[in-house]
């Protein structure tokens, strides 16, 4: 390394440094930090939620069971599915997104650093009010989805529905704050010949679930605000006697909800891709057909809320337009299977533990895919509604299209994010362990429900003959357990003792394999010029540079939309406790007006304060006297 | 994160203590249909009178699902046939101030179960005792005797009159007959 980098890098780490201590610690607007603490609180919910699951495997067990009464089994299954599908699986996904994407696309941090950082306490005082109120005997009991007139003041006496309508609150306003985000970030500061063909499927996915984020959480924030004034402050939304109308909130929520699942799926089809192309060290068979399948997706996955609504006795020209859409969603997913398919049987697929996840998925998501279309038919969703064949649909897509994918992820980011590799007997230890116990789990479900067991019912009797059935699915279920806990297992040792990593221990293919594991906290030493779809496969010898950003402040190149070529330069903030204190005035709001409506008047004078500090501008913001540096160059590396 | 966790136990102790009251739904506890018992009701209250020893209270004094079941069951068994939704017409009003026969529990109890004089009712035997309570607590709810976290909200029907959370609290002060 020559003078001049030495001294480059010394700047850089000056500029871009982590703060330390209290008051630093919740000051850091660095995207990799804010993404590792989204990824370790979201498996922490993920855990509590998985021993929800646990709880009610073991009520369902056996017949006639006391192990947990009424109310607490509603509380338990409604609290499991809020915080898996809230709490988990779209902060996970956006986790890995904060962290990877600005690797990934070249550039030093997120865009609106401190935005990412108010989103993350935002979901973690969400997280921790959701859970008090649980432990309170205060969790919704509701469901996660929450109906009307259920929900309502009539039949969910107390404060339970309000705690999980402002759930979706805090939830919603940091998925919101995170997708836009990550699309500025994808879109205005890629490295200069990252067009728009060449960026990596998983920043596709990452774009298309930021894009279905921003359009599908309006609807659920709308949905559950109505709610809240409903119980609050007396308005008459889902009052049909007064005007209001208890579908309007299955239609608001749905036409979140399915949208939702997709957002959860999308990403995770980007990190298959991501697995697949690095372990068969082949570009992914048919990238356009790729793309298009993913746009697609998020497109379709629209169009099809209502077929959670097919009981509800809607007219036969929308049933009939719902199933269509339901099963012509089924495409742009098969194509991507079959693309994936090509891809490992072109290669020579080196069966390492991220690649296993991968397969894994595409057996479980194919499954899952299939009960799905059955689904959309609305003669035979008439007679499993609500039954378990749905719960078994719902299980397969969301932890064989998701879970395994992202647990697949995990193994094999975790040398890029820790420099350490996780141990790969105990991953396959991990992946056979959960991939057995998942399909012992709830394979059995589909007979559950065509056998007509509703869903939550907290227990059944001995006579109607589903004993059996659930009892193997409950023994399922220690499995699924035990391959949690060596995935944690796994983590943490191989965080401490793992063998250390290099910049590409696999030979992947995009940049963020090409600094250091973990990255400096400027992430490149020089923002390189991109060459190719497969960034670093692509890198000539004497690859071209990015010259001309400072490196004494935290400035950052912007680039174009289509074909990434320099535009202008931008100035990022410094670290900064503002967002924090942001995220607590707002917190409190939320959390107050679950109680009072005067939580909103009382909550505007510091939430301004709050707001006033953090968009003051700084001495440091102005640049005066010298000169900005000319128009920048690409000087050769 | 356990730094974020440990500012918030205190505020988590202020909704343990209220939480557990409101939000319990104790439907194990509740004994089948039993009617009232013939023996003397267990207060020496009468208009005016003293209470002699603690008066029972009413188990859904704070709790919003009893609080909840005792506004279906003012329509169910039709109290709202005399009374309406508090407002009165054939029987007094019930969401004002004024409290004929006083407004402690243990009185509404009496009210409910041995009936008064001038056209309430005596239920005893009609209504079973835990019903009972949930009545007294929905009647104290009505004029904002009790948490507002556990009053009801607006109800499913239509609108008639402004829900019981949004009422304000009235003092209540014994009449007797006027």
């Amino acid at each position: 390394m020559t003078t001049d980098e030495t001294q480059l890098r010394q700047e850089l780490e000056r500029t871009w440094a982590v703060p330390r201590g209290i008051i630093g610690w919740f000051s850091i607007v660095d995207h990799r930090t804010i993404g590792r603490r989204y990824l370790v609180t979201a498996f922490v919910f993920f855990g509590i939620a998985g021993l929800l699951a646990a709880a009610m495997r073991v009520q369902l067990a056996w017949p006639d069971s006391r192990f947990m009464g009424p109310d607490r089994y509603n509380q338990v299954f409604t609290v499991h599915g809020t915080a898996m599908m809230f709490l988990f699986a779209v902060p996970v996904m956006e986790g890995m997104g904060v962290y990877l994407v600005p690797l990934m696309i070249g550039t030093r941090n997120i865009a609106f650093p401190r935005l990412n950082t108010f989103s993350y306490f935002v979901y973690l005082f969400g997280g921790i009010t959701l859970f008090a109120a649980l432990a309170t005997n205060t969790g919704p009991d509701v469901g996660w989805f929450s109906y009307v007139p259920l929900a309502g003041p009539d039949y969910s006496p107390g404060k339970r529905a309000d705690f999980w309508a402002q759930l979706i609150t805090f939830t919603e306003v940091a998925a919101l704050a995170v997708a836009v985000e990550l699309v500025a970030t994808i879109f205005k500061t890629r490295a200069p010949g990252m067009s728009l063909n060449r960026i990596p499927l998983f920043v596709w996915s990452m774009l298309v679930m930021s894009f279905m984020i921003i359009f599908a959480m309006p609807a659920v924030v709308t949905s559950s605000s109505f709610l809240l004034l409903d119980r609050l402050v007396g308005t008459h939304f889902y009052n049909p006697a007064e005007g209001g109308d208890t579908l309007l909130w299955q239609h608001l929520f749905w036409f979140f909800g399915h949208p939702e699942v997709y957002i959860i799926f999308v990403p995770a089809l980007g990190m298959v891709s991501a697995i697949i192309t690095a372990f068969t060290s082949r570009p992914i068979f048919g990238y356009t057909a790729m793309v298009l399948a993913l746009v697609a997706t998020g497109f379709i996955g629209f169009g099809l809320w209502v077929h959670h609504m097919f009981a509800t006795g809607l007219p036969q020209l929308g049933l009939t337009y719902f199933t269509a859409a339901s099963m012509i969603i089924s495409i742009p997913s098969g194509v991507q299977i079959f693309c994936w398919i090509a891809s490992l049987w072109r290669g020579r697929p080196r069966f390492e533990t991220p690649l296993l996840f991968a397969l894994g998925f595409i057996a479980i998501f194919v499954l899952g895919g299939l009960s799905g279309v059955t689904l959309a038919s609305v003669p035979f969703d008439l007679q499993v509604h609500d039954t378990y064949y749905v719960v078994a649909h719902f299980h397969y897509v969301l932890l064989g299209g998701a879970v395994f994918p992202l647990i697949g992820g995990i193994y094999f980011w975790f040398p890029k994010i820790t420099g350490r590799m996780m141990d790969d007997r105990i991953g396959r230890w991990s992946f056979w362990t959960l991939f057995i116990g998942f399909n012992v789990t709830f394979f059995p479900m589909h007979f559950l429900g065509l056998m007509g067991m509703p869903r939550r019912v907290y227990t059944y009797p001995a006579t109607m003959g589903w004993g059996m059935l659930n009892l193997i699915s409950s023994i399922g279920a220690i499995a699924l357990v035990a391959g949690g806990v060596l995935l944690v297992y796994n983590v943490v040792r191989s965080a401490a003792w793992g063998v250390e990593a290099g910049d590409n221990p696999w030979g992947a293919d995009s940049l963020e394999w090409g600094t250091s594991s973990p990255p400096p906290v400027y992430n490149f030493l020089h923002i390189p010029v991109v060459e190719g779809r497969h960034a670093l496969w692509a890198r000539s010898e004497d690859a071209p540079i990015v010259t001309g950003i400072r490196s004494d402040t935290r400035e950052v190149l912007i680039t174009d939309v289509m074909d990434a070529e320099p535009s202008n330069k931008a100035d990022y903030p410094n670290p900064t406790i503002w967002p924090f204190v942001t995220a607590v005035v707002t917190s409190a709001f939320f959390v107050g007006s679950i109680f009072t409506p005067w939580a909103l008047p009382v909550s505007l004078p510091p939430l301004t304060v709050a707001l006033v500090g953090w968009f003051w501008p700084k001495r440091s913001d102005l640049h005066t006297g010298e000169e900005r540096p000319p128009a920048l160059s690409e000087a050769r590396a | 994160m356990s730094r974020c966790g440990l500012r918030i136990v205190p505020c988590a102790l202020c909704l343990v203590l209220a939480a557990c009251g409101r939000e319990a739904r104790p439907f194990d506890n509740i004994p089948s249909a039993t009617a009232n018992a013939t023996t003397p009701a267990l207060v020496q209250l009468y208009a005016g009178g003293v209470p002699t020893g603690p008066p029972p209270v009413s188990p859904f004094q704070q709790n919003a699902w009893g609080i909840s079941e005792g506004k279906r069951l003012f329509d169910a068994y039709n109290c709202s046939g005399c009374h309406a939704h508090g407002g009165g017409g054939i029987g007094p009003a019930l969401m004002d101030d004024a409290w004929i026969y006083g407004n402690h529990p243990a009185n509404i109890f009496e009210t409910i179960v041995e009936g008064r004089p001038n056209g309430m009712p005596s239920f005893r035997g009609k209504i079973p005792d835990t019903q009972v309570w949930q009545l007294v607590a929905f009647v104290q709810s009505m004029n904002g005797q009790a948490p507002i976290a556990a009053l009801p909200g607006r109800s499913d029907h239509l609108s008639g009159g402004t829900p019981e959370n949004l009422r304000p609290a009235v003092k209540p002060v014994q009449t007797g007959h006027q």
